[in-house]
């Protein structure tokens, strides 16, 4: 079991899933009939990042509360790292929401509520890097972090709701997904998280790593 | 000696402190009525621009800038001093200090609101309020709580960090923007319109749900944000 | 554990037990395993050379950092579980007094005996003023003070709520010699009925409260001994313990 979650077999896993979806996206699936037309097809990278970054922030957020409680710093790598790809899938959220947007509203950027909460994330998420850079002991530094972590991980849906108390409607808001579009929508969300998982294991695996590494260095008289 | 007693004690010292001193509130206070007058000039371009949306806008951000200094300053001493080593030492609750440290910052922020609302409103706002008084005091303290209680705790953080107050701003801000959002919302119908209670229910919702939620999370937090 | 400690207490029960104590700052490791005893009564002092630990001994016991490794108890109770206690049993007086400058010495010593739960906190704060002579400045901020009297004051604050166990760091240092009086005849005063642990510098000064001598040295015990040392045999001791130099 632990060889077939593997963060090899996961990429893999993760390339054949986004393939396959891309291929039923562009040639399976209609074109959309509301007035998007062929832009709308974005959606099936955009809206898979948008929560592959959503949930790298929730598991930050649950190694945060891990780490608290037993003050192991195993849990502080893993929410280091969570942040960082979900940082990097927010930046992306947002490219792809402005190409989007510049294909089917004509503007590169539009005030409204998700692409703003997806910005409020990035700097949310950038302070808390900011906070780590600032703090040298690490004990103190994982603490910090984490307790940065659970308050930015809160932050966001309430950022969302209040967001829309702004007047804006320019943000498409999907209805039901027709049969072929849900299946294609289905392949490359599984396949987005996928990448997420391998992309965290990765890193976190990395990260332990250079632990070790530092451990045999000051043991060595380093 | 119980929670009550240590609450009233820390509390009571912060305020006798800065009353004595009010280095803290002179300065908020120019620094308020300062904002103000910049804000005339950086928006009144045009002959005869009318402000009166920008008024929510305007009165937050000030308040909210006016709100870094004050709470970096507000731990600054304990750290300096070493005071803040006296304070752990005694056998008080994090969670007590966190809870009249926030006090504090909240009767501060009171009195900077109590002398700036009213040159605001002498400087910026067309029409009376004093109507819609009572939605107004209640915008003013729920967000006032939210800001007080999430600046206390990132405020703790930030004073233990090699940036200091160079800190607080970069993780104070992006969590102010959904209180933010509602305050400055409901100000600005207020000071624009003026209507009743009714309108401002949803943005008062959202700040009531932001005050409770942070300050579970802050209490929750608190003794790791303060400890070592 | 040291057989020193076993001969001298002779069953007086230990007020402060430390054993495999350990404390990590990130990489470096700070304390590596230390242990030892403090009976009822007693007064341990603690030398040895900056960045020795010594410091941060005093401030795991005092529940101001939580150790990394080890078990430590005071009066009884366990300071990383339940440390409560533990604050209440202690009186503190670092080279830091921990006094706010804007407040007068009376209301930091109110402050304080709230904190602590005085019960009689008017007239234990009239006592302790009277005592440390600073009566008639009472009702000045202490930002006016001289550093003996801020001292004096840092003594009244750490023992206003009668705290069975006194932790003292560098107590004497940058004090003037009526400040150095005075805390001396304090000390003597309540010598009795309390057990004291003492981190210094001053030699002379360790050596003639101690009842037990204790060398720290680069996160372990290098040195340990009942008292009855004398200050050239003792200075020699550390000399060949500690490789610094820097000897009182």
């Amino acid at each position: 079991m632990k060889k077939l979650l593997s963060a090899p077999v996961l990429f893999a896993a993760a390339g054949i899933l986004l393939v396959v979806g891309v291929v039923l996206a562009f040639w399976y699936s209609p074109i959309d009939a509301s007035s998007m037309g062929f832009s709308q097809k974005i959606f099936y990278y955009h809206v898979p990042i948008a929560a592959a970054a959503l949930v790298a922030y929730g598991v930050a957020f649950v190694a945060a509360i891990l780490y608290l409680r037993s003050q192991d710093l195993k849990w502080d790598r893993l929410g280091y790292v969570s942040v960082r790809i979900g940082l990097l899938f927010s930046i992306l959220v947002m490219a792809t929401g402005m190409i989007w947007g510049k294909a089917s509203w004509g503007v590169w950027w539009a005030w409204e509520p998700r692409l703003t909460t997806y910005l409020l994330a990035c700097f949310l998420y950038a302070a808390y890097w900011v906070l780590r850079s600032v703090v040298d002991e690490e004990q103190r530094r994982a603490t910090y972090a984490a307790v940065f972590a659970i308050i930015a991980f809160i932050d966001v849906p309430i950022t969302y709701f209040a967001t829309r108390l702004m007047p804006s409607g320019l943000h498409p808001v999907l209805s039901g997904l027709a049969g072929s579009m849900a299946v294609s929508f289905g392949i490359c969300m599984l396949g987005m998280l996928t990448l997420m998982t391998a992309l965290i294991k990765r890193d976190y695996e990395i990260e332990l790593i250079k632990d070790r590494v530092t451990d045999l260095k000051t043991s060595l008289g380093g | 000696m119980s929670g009550w007693t240590q609450f009233k004690a820390i509390l009571r010292k912060d305020l006798i402190r800065e009353l004595r001193t009010r280095d803290m509130l002179v300065s908020m206070i120019l620094f308020v009525l300062l904002a103000m007058i910049i804000f005339h000039y950086a928006f009144t371009v045009k002959e005869g621009a009318d402000l009166t949306y920008f008024t929510g806008g305007m009165l937050w951000v000030t308040f909210i800038f006016a709100m870094l200094l004050g709470l970096n300053r507000s731990f600054a001493q304990e750290k300096d001093e070493h005071c803040l080593d006296g304070l752990l030492l005694c056998p008080v609750d994090r969670v007590t200090i966190f809870f009249a440290k926030t006090v504090g910052n909240l009767v501060f922020l009171l009195i900077i609101q109590a002398v700036a609302v009213p040159v605001f409103a002498l400087f910026f706002v067309q029409r009376s309020f004093l109507g819609d008084l009572l939605p107004f005091l209640a915008v003013l303290l729920l967000a006032d709580i939210g800001i007080c209680s999430l600046g206390t705790l990132l405020a703790t953080i930030s004073m233990n960090t090699r940036s200091r107050d160079l800190l607080l701003p970069i993780l104070l801000l992006p969590l102010l923007v959904p209180l933010l959002i509602a305050a400055t919302g409901a100000t600005t119908l207020v000071f624009a319109e003026g209507i009743g209670f009714g309108s401002v229910v949803a943005r008062l919702l959202v700040l009531l749900g932001f005050d409770a939620i942070f300050l579970v999370a802050a209490w929750g937090t608190y003794d790791f944000a303060i400890g070592e | 554990m040291s057989d020193d400690k076993d001969r001298q207490d002779g069953g007086a029960p230990l007020e402060i037990e430390v054993e495999g104590l350990r404390k990590t700052f990130g990489r470096r490791e700070v304390l590596k395993g230390i242990s030892f005893g403090v009976p009822r009564g007693g007064f341990l002092s603690i030398f040895g050379p900056n960045g020795a630990g010594k410091t941060t001994t005093l401030r795991v016991i005092a529940t101001l950092l939580t150790a990394s490794g080890g078990k430590v108890q005071l009066a009884g109770h366990d300071v990383r579980e339940d440390p409560m206690p533990v604050r209440k049993a202690i009186g503190f007086i670092s080279h830091n007094a921990m006094l706010y400058p804007d407040l007068t010495a009376q209301e930091n010593l109110r402050f304080y005996a709230d904190m602590y739960g005085v019960e009689d906190r008017e007239a234990r704060i009239t006592e302790l003023l009277e005592r440390l002579e600073l009566s008639a400045r009472r009702h000045d901020v202490v930002r006016t003070y001289s550093k003996g009297m801020r001292q004096r004051l840092a003594i009244a604050r750490a023992i206003l709520h009668r705290p069975r166990v006194l932790l003292l760091d560098e107590p004497h240092s940058g004090l003037d010699p009526r400040a150095v009086d005075i805390l001396d005849g304090l000390l003597t005063e309540i010598r009795d009925e309390h057990t004291f642990l003492m981190v210094t510098h001053n030699i002379a000064k360790g050596l003639e409260w101690g009842t037990d001598l204790m060398i720290i040295e680069n996160g372990r015990i290098a040195y340990e001994h009942a008292a009855g040392v004398d200050h050239e045999t003792f200075s020699a001791v550390y000399r060949e313990h500690v490789h610094d130099g820097s000897v009182v």
